[in-house]
């Protein structure tokens, strides 16, 4: 699965390359891979081979028409064709880290209850680069399922400070 | 044999004395000795002699004259004599002769066949007598050995029978002390597993009873917290306190 997703961001890597929007790409990607993990419903559609494949096509267009460029549109379209939108959210992370590698960075991915303010986005990433003793690249995600305060992960280390964690914690405890 | 000829002499003599009769003794008959007291009768007071002393006697005897009774009785007591014999002891002497010639007739004719015959039967019934006789020795001989041999094996069979018995008693004690071992085995098996229960049960208890009480509690937390959280300014806290922390590498 992750050699088939890796597969899929190296292609899609290389296209937005020669488009020379990689960076946009891969973080318009990466927001509609956040899109889809919150809509069971719009997950289920694209996922679904009993719709005909233009007709998800036409789904993912009237979506993201307009919304994002043409290439990002063109890339999801094309990934809900071939009947991966299940692998939708891997490709967009590997794109995302490839980008971060192309410019020296690694990727965190935060999750936060409520949305940051570009102050604190700014901050987070920040800290977290010193943590990390590199310069990191943050992709915010709210989820409120963290409850409160943050989740960061850097590659295969997750710094957790969610309320969520806490209270997971304190149920372990007892 | 001669005390078997002196023994059929003294039978042969008993019964020629004892079948002695008037009409065997002194050679006549009862009539011819009836016939001559007739003819010389008679009576004192009675005239006549011989048969007409006969007739007066009766006519005197009918008109009860004189002892003509008492010579009447007397009268039929010599004719009664003449029907006795003349002795017990000594027949006449011509009985004694056929008697005798009777006898040795008899004699011989017994030697000759009755007395080989009556051998012959004895000694048949002797050696019959004498062949049950080694029978039943020999029977009881048998019997003496087979009822040895009976008793002989009847010990064995009582020996062997104490040992079977002796045997299933001994391994009926060996049963019962392995079911009693294995029972008891079972029993410390049992009360150990109860008592397992018993600590699991009552650790799953306390744990439910824990995870109840922290259920609660935490419940009670995240109530608490989510009605904090829903301040912006709280959210806000917590991220900084976040970012301070990773900063300061505390985290």
């Amino acid at each position: 699965m992750a050699g088939r997703s890796a597969g899929y961001a190296d292609a899609v890597a290389a296209v937005a390359r020669a488009e020379g929007n990689l960076d946009t790409v891969s973080d318009e990607l990466f927001r509609v891979a956040r899109a889809l993990e919150g809509s069971d419903e719009l997950r289920m559609a694209l996922s679904d081979r009993q719709i005909p494949a233009a007709r998800r096509q036409q789904i993912v267009e009237d979506l993201l028409g307009g919304r994002a460029c043409d290439t990002t549109t063109a890339i999801v379209s094309m990934i809900v064709a071939a009947g991966r939108s299940s692998d939708l959210a891997g490709i967009a992370r590997e794109a995302v880290e490839i980008n971060a590698r192309d410019r020296g960075r690694s990727v965190a991915e935060v999750r936060t209850a409520v949305a940051l303010t570009e102050e604190q986005s700014g901050r987070l990433s920040a800290a977290l680069s010193a943590a990390a003793g590199h310069q990191v690249e943050v992709k915010l995600i709210v989820d409120p399922g963290v409850m409160g305060g943050v989740v960061a992960t850097i590659g295969d280390e997750v710094i957790d400070g969610s309320v969520r964690h806490r209270l997971s914690q304190l149920r372990d405890a007892f | 044999m001669i005390t078997r000829l002196l023994a059929a002499a003294s039978l042969v003599l008993a019964a020629v004395t004892l079948s002695a009769s008037a009409a065997g003794a002194v050679g006549e008959t009862v009539g011819s000795c009836i016939f001559e007291e007739l003819e010389q009768a008679s009576f004192a007071g009675i005239d006549g002699e011989g048969f007409d002393a006969v007739k007066n006697l009766k006519t005197a005897y009918k008109n009860e004259e004189g002892d003509a009774e008492d010579l009447k009785k007397d009268f039929e007591g010599e004719l009664e004599d003449c029907v006795e014999a003349p002795t017990a002891i000594l027949p006449e002497l011509t009985e004694i002769v056929w008697g005798g010639a009777a006898f040795v007739v008899l004699l011989a004719l017994m030697s000759w066949k009755l007395f080989p015959t009556v051998k012959n039967l004895m000694e048949q019934r002797t050696q019959r007598i004498q062949d049950a006789i080694d029978d039943a020795d020999r029977q009881r001989s048998e019997a003496t050995e087979v009822k040895a041999r009976y008793e002989a094996e009847l010990a064995d069979a009582k020996t062997e029978a104490a040992r079977i018995v002796d045997e299933a008693r001994e391994q009926a004690a060996a049963v019962r002390a392995d079911l009693q071992a294995r029972a008891e085995a079972d029993i410390a098996d049992m009360r150990e597993r109860a008592s397992a229960d018993v600590e699991a049960s009552k650790r799953q208890a306390v744990a439910d009873l824990q995870s109840e009480v922290s259920d609660i509690a935490l419940g009670a937390a995240e109530a608490v917290l989510g009605r904090s959280l829903q301040d912006p300014e709280v959210q806000r806290q917590l991220v900084d306190d976040y970012i301070a922390r990773v900063g300061s590498g505390r985290d």
